[in-house]
């Protein structure tokens, strides 16, 4: 892969990109934020570096064949979503956790 | 190899003649198959419902064993492929890709689904079961009876991290393994840069030791990554004198089974004194065994996967020794690269999420 | 030749070991066969000693009904001393009745088994009461005594000390004749469907080469077919077990309809049956339906395409290999009388629960096997269909059949990791004590039913669609025209692959969800039928612009159609919430799901293999025999099925070991009718088991002394039939391939609008347009 990016070998600057948002993950944690920053710090940081891999170490971007294999990997997204919207995050009380008006006894 | 027929293969233990498409006999998937069936029947019987029988373990040895027989009858096979028989798509969406490749591809769309399963399972237990610090800042554990002292415990989800970031020093085992990893990425494309250099613009010899030396250097960095595990989860460490005083003067990094949190946690709490109540004297207890269950296996899975890596690094790094890694099947690298990119992504989810959060 | 010297000692020395290996396992079995304590106090050496005499005084030669008997248990001989601190022991079990203690010396360890306490290893007799059944049995007896040397303290580590046993019977008041164990039937008849396959599988080895009967070729013979990755030979083993399965499970079924002939019978108890259906489900559907699916892919999907074998050969056998294997372990706990007995749905938390059967652990190892084995073979199928097409066979120029291969295997692909993990959640429950299902830790149940029927629904559709392919391949050939509309053909069923994923809710209706979530799962699950209707009029369109030729896989086709339609009406009824909470866990839905697995896939095998067998073997097969089998098997079969609706409808609830009649409104009765009806039921089931045999008869004449078959006896026209019948190997010569003689090329000539933008995504290619 003849790409660069800055003029540096890319697989170089992926490297040293990757290592600076990892070391900038491990402070967010260690510097005692409020909960929720670091989530959104996490997520925030996460995201780059998911796609920096997939892109340029898994070669999804500039080969010939980055388009059709970029599809293949997205492919599962939806059935992704479906678990996690179904099973993820669906009430696991639902049992109990019903609103009154659909429960045994009140149906009138 | 073939007087006989022109597409007769007559040892199914190997090494195989590659140069034509016809069937290619194996022992190796029967083997493999019996050895992970006696591998299950057997880890069954040296345990049953956390209750260990040690004398079971010889066989579950056993059942491994004869994986791994059949696992060096397909590298057998596998040493005198050379690239030259492989095969490229013929038609659309993935015309003139080599199907292994797509194959891989394919596979790891697989592994997405495994990791997004036990992934659901986190969110749902996360979101589902209330957390064990929330209940402790509420405060009513106490008129309820959860304390130790009561021996009660309370159902709550208390994430290692709870553990893990409360200081850098309990970090430092997961994000050593997160560096190890990116660098191991970083050597497996090296390898394959390498690799993949056109005949005449670098010494073959030169390649080879380039090749065998990342491919090698991968290898160490896996198993790098999985003893920091071990030593994460059951032996702990001990940090030199002048470090103690950023760690509260406590010299001794405990050890998550140490701290006793495990998949049978019934009655935990925390050993560092936080979750105690200063008014009452008393201490909160929580059942966390869904909490610690989904933490070990998630990782534990994602540990699995390392460990196949190691394996098959282990006969890469051998092939690539004698040489058997040049241009025409460099690809063969970039398959096991893509599976350990994705190790290796998968990592950058875990990480965070059980971790740091 | 020297290698050939090293891979037979080989062999033998893996046999050997592998023997080794098994042998031990063959105790740990999760109970034993017959649940005896057969060792009795098995801490005091191994081999029983002719030294100690025990005697049992007080046991009737026949006994009266519900009578108490005062039984003197005691031993002489032996080590024993009366200056010892302890003298003896022993443990008394009698079949049937019940064994009450007298005093403290004795301690009861089951209602028909006792033992000494500690206090009571300090003598050498003891009394226990023994009270009669109130009916007939024939009762056996079985006493073990310890001679015990005189260790003071706990018991173990007893040096010199000896043991014998006595056993006997005793007769009823009246003579009876017992009806067999059930696992014990079952057990024998799994082991003679074994050697008859084996003898048949070795008679047809000899007919076809009689002159090389002899090791020297039948040891590389058989070698050649466990170490084979060729498509067409994996697809042989596939079907051979396959169908082995397909009559296992089906004598299963025989067993729990023995059991429902008549009300309130006893041939199953609740234990017994509860396993014999959680086998019967787990059987069929993973050990016989999908392994025939995946015979029939192997086969047909690479001739189909042109292919020379799959993309990953060696993949394709290790998926196929670790069939047999988990069958093994599915299969432990029917040998030892305690298997899964949890559904084929293996519901938590009793999946996890202690009460389940030890069987049930292996049972889930198996199906982790099985997850590995189908996790391969979709990867291999969906790169074989992807990239190894003949030149110039578009995606929209494949055959149905190979399509239906696609999207099923995409289905499955796609969901059975969700299954895998659940599954390995359970089995790290069952194992190191995981805590993943365990509700007082927390744990949630119905995480495991949504991990479960996230794959469960798109399972049902990936043993279905195969069918569709079969079916949609032999209308078309039958009526000597192309499908009509095969673009249709093809969104609707990645129209069902699509939705299956978000209809699995209804499954769960009862189980308490969210009522939006409910809401949203009705919807879908009625959007299924859409698709599904297309097709069944697609093909219907078909043969009314064609000419049938009515040969026994048209017959076939044609029963489909009508089985599957009356399943998939029936399945209709289910996703509306409220007619589901009456009909759930009724034969109702024992109805449906049977009119669309044995009227849809089994029908649709059926069609396949008469289809397709001549193109296999090379032989064809009787047409009249085949005719004959139809007729039988449609009759039966709705005989079969038919009434269960009406049952389900009325309140017979499955899963039940027996039901109760009764000629007024009884709460929990059925109206007296229903003894009839279930035992026309029973009776149907044996004659659709039979007519099986004609098959099985067919194939065995036709491949000792059949016709030969031509290469396209059809009149079909996709490549598989442009190969010799059977297909040489390589299946085409590789100088002259097969040239698409289909007529759904139009299809590509004018390619649809998504297509076009489709493939403006896909990588650059002039030829695709040709």
């Amino acid at each position: 892969m003849g790409h660069t990016i800055f003029g540096k070998d890319v697989y170089w600057m992926n490297f040293a990109g990757l290592m600076i948002l990892t070391i900038i993950e491990v402070a967010a944690v260690g510097l005692d934020l409020p909960n929720d920053t670091t989530l959104m710090i996490l997520v925030g940081i996460g995201i780059p570096k998911f796609i920096m891999i997939a892109a340029i170490f898994m070669h999804l971007w500039g080969d010939e064949d980055s388009g059709v294999l970029t599809l293949t990997a997205l492919f599962p997204a939806f059935f992704i979503l479906v678990m996690i919207l179904f099973v993820g995050l669906t009430h696991p009380e639902a049992a109990t956790g019903l609103p009154e008006w659909c429960r045994p006894g009140t149906y009138n | 190899m073939s007087e006989d027929e022109e597409y007769d293969h007559p040892s199914a233990w190997g090494p195989h003649d590659w140069h034509h498409g016809a069937p290619h006999n194996s022992w190796s998937p029967l083997i493999m198959s019996i050895g992970i069936g006696i591998f299950l029947f057997m880890l069954a019987g040296a345990f049953s419902n956390g209750v260990y029988d040690a004398s079971y373990v010889p066989m579950v040895l056993v059942g491994i064993l004869v994986v791994f027989c059949g696992l060096i009858i397909w590298w057998r096979q596998d040493m005198s492929f050379d690239g030259h028989y492989e095969p490229r798509a013929r038609g659309v969406p993935f015309k003139n890709i080599q199907i292994r490749k797509v194959a891989m591809w394919i596979f790891l769309m697989s592994e997405m689904m495994v990791f997004t399963s036990l992934f659901t399972t986190y969110i749902r237990y996360r979101t589902g079961i209330e957390n064990c610090q929330t209940i402790f800042e509420r405060g009513d554990w106490v008129a309820q009876g959860y304390t130790v002292e009561a021996g009660e415990a309370i159902n709550c989800f208390e994430p290692a991290s709870a553990l893990i970031s409360t200081s850098w020093f309990h970090i430092a085992p997961g994000a050593i393994n997160t560096f190890a990893l990116i660098i191991s990425s970083f050597t497996i494309v090296q390898a394959l840069r390498y690799a993949k250099m056109p005949v005449g613009t670098i010494e073959e010899d030169v390649r080879r030791k380039k090749i065998y030396r990342y491919l090698g250097s991968t290898w160490f960095l896996a198993c790098l990554f999985l003893t920091l595990k071990l030593i994460e989860w059951f032996v702990g460490f001990t940090l030199p004198d002048f470090l103690a005083e950023f760690n509260h003067g406590h010299t001794h990094i405990p050890s998550l089974y140490e701290e006793g949190y495990l998949i049978n946690a019934e009655h935990y709490h925390r050993h560092d004194g936080s979750w105690h109540d200063p008014v009452t004297g008393a201490t909160m207890l929580a059942d966390i065994r869904v909490s610690a269950s989904t933490f070990y296996v998630t990782t534990g899975t994602h540990g699995f996967h390392v460990a196949l890596g190691i394996i098959g690094l282990t006969y890469m790094t051998f092939k690539a020794w004698t040489g058997g890694y040049t241009p025409d099947n460099a690809v063969s690298i970039e398959y096991f690269g893509l599976y350990w990119h994705f190790v290796d992504l998968v990592w950058v989810l875990v990480f965070p999420f059980f971790y740091l959060y | 030749m020297n290698n050939k010297n090293i891979s037979r000692s080989l062999v033998v020395f893996t046999i050997l070991a592998l023997a080794i290996i098994i042998a031990p396992a063959a105790t740990s079995f999760p109970t034993g066969v017959s649940g005896v304590k057969d060792s009795g106090c098995n801490c005091h050496g191994a081999i029983p000693s002719d030294t100690v005499t025990p005697m049992i005084e007080g046991l009737p030669e026949i006994y009266n009904y519900s009578e108490t008997y005062t039984v003197t248990v005691s031993f002489t001989g032996g080590p024993t001393d009366s200056g010892n601190i302890n003298q003896g022991g022993f443990n008394l079990w009698i079949s049937y009745g019940t064994i009450a203690t007298l005093d403290s010396t004795v301690q009861s360890f089951a209602d028909n088994e006792v033992g000494h306490t500690e206090a009571g290893n300090d003598q050498t007799s003891w009394m226990v009461e023994w009270t009669a059944p109130a009916n007939d049995k024939n009762i056996k007896f079985t006493l073990t005594t310890n001679s015990v040397n005189g260790n003071a303290g706990g018991g173990s580590g007893s040096s010199g000390d000896e043991w014998s046993r006595v056993s006997g019977s005793i007769s009823a008041p009246v003579e009876v004749i017992e009806s067999a164990n059930p696992f014990t039937v079952l057990a024998t008849l799994i082991v003679v469907s074994l050697v008859l396959l084996i003898i048949t599988l070795t008679y047809i080895f000899y007919r076809t080469s009689p002159d090389a009967f002899d090791w020297e070729q039948f040891g590389p013979w058989l070698a050649g077919w466990v170490t084979s990755t060729d498509h067409k030979k994996v697809g042989t083993l596939y079907l051979v077990s396959g169908l082995f399965f397909l009559g296992i499970g089906g004598i299963m079924a025989l067993m729990i309809r023995i059991q429902l002939a008549v009300p309130g019978n006893d041939f199953l108890t609740q234990d017994q049956y509860n396993q014999f259906f959680t086998m019967h489900g787990t059987t069929m559907i993973f050990l016989a339906a999908m392994p025939l699916i995946n015979a029939l892919a192997n086969w047909i999907v690479p001739l189909q395409i042109g292919a020379p074998d799959l993309a990953l050969p060696r993949l394709n056998a290790m998926s196929f290999w670790l069939q047999p294997v988990s069958a093994i372990l599915i299969f432990t706990g029917i040998f030892s009388g305690g298997a899964a007995d949890t559904g084929w749905t293996g519901y938590a938390p009793y999946i996890v629960s202690e009460t389940a059967h030890a069987g049930t652990t292996m049972w889930v190892a198996g199906q982790i096997m099985l997850v590995a084995s189908s996790t391969l073979t979709g990867i291999n199928f969906l790169t074989t269909i992807l990239v190894m097409r003949a030149k110039d066979m578009g995606l929209m120029q494949m055959p149905l059949f190979t399509w239906s291969i696609f999207i099923s295997n995409l289905m499955l692909f796609i969901s059975i990791p969700a299954f895998g993990v659940g599954l390995i959640e359970v089995y790290l429950d069952r194992v190191i004590g995981t805590a993943f299902y365990t509700i007082d830790a927390g744990g949630d149940p119905l995480l495991w039913s949504h991990l479960f029927w996230y794959f469960g629904h798109p399972e049902v559709y990936v043993v279905i669609v195969p069918a569709f392919g079969v079916i949609s391949e032999v209308i078309a050939t039958s009526a000597r025209r192309t499908i009509f509309g095969y673009r249709s053909m093809v969104y609707a069923m990645a129209g069902i692959g699509l939705v299956s994923f978000i209809v699995y809710g209804h499954h769960m209706f009862t189980s308490g969800m969210d009522p939006s979530f409910r809401f949203v799962m009705m919807l879908t699950t009625m959007l299924v039928a859409v698709p599904t209707g297309i097709k069944i009029f697609n093909w219907l369109k078909t043969m009314h612009g064609g000419s049938l030729v009515y040969r026994t896989h048209t017959l076939w086709a044609l029963g489909f159609l009508l089985t599957f339609s009356l399943g998939g009406i029936s399945g209709m009824f289910f996703p509306s919430i409220a007619m589901d909470l009456h009909l759930h866990e009724t034969y109702f839905v024992v109805a449906h799901f049977h009119y669309v697995f044995v009227g849809g896939t089994v029908f649709g095998i059926f069609t396949a293999l008469y289809y397709w067998f001549p193109k296999m073997t090379g032989k064809m097969l009787d047409e009249r025999l085949g005719t004959l089998h139809f007729l039988t098997a449609f009759v039966s079969y709705n005989g079969l099925f038919w009434p269960m609706h009406r049952l389900g409808v009325v309140g017979m609830a499955r899963r039940h070991h027996t039901y109760f009649i009764s000629g007024e409104d009884v709460l929990g009765a059925l109206p007296a009718e229903f003894a009839d009806w279930n035992l026309f039921i029973s009776i149907n089931a044996f004659l659709f088991f039979l007519s099986t045999f004609i098959l099985v008869a067919n194939i065995i004449i036709s491949l000792v002394r059949g016709q030969d078959a031509p290469p396209d006896p059809w009149g079909g026209w996709s490549f598989e039939w442009m190969t010799d019948s059977p297909p040489p190997t390589p299946s085409f010569p590789l100088d002259n391939l097969p040239v698409l003689r289909d007529a759904n090329e139009h299809v590509a000539n004018e390619p649809s609008k998504l297509g076009t933008w489709f493939n403006r995504l896909m990588v650059a290619d002039e030829e695709v347009s040709n």
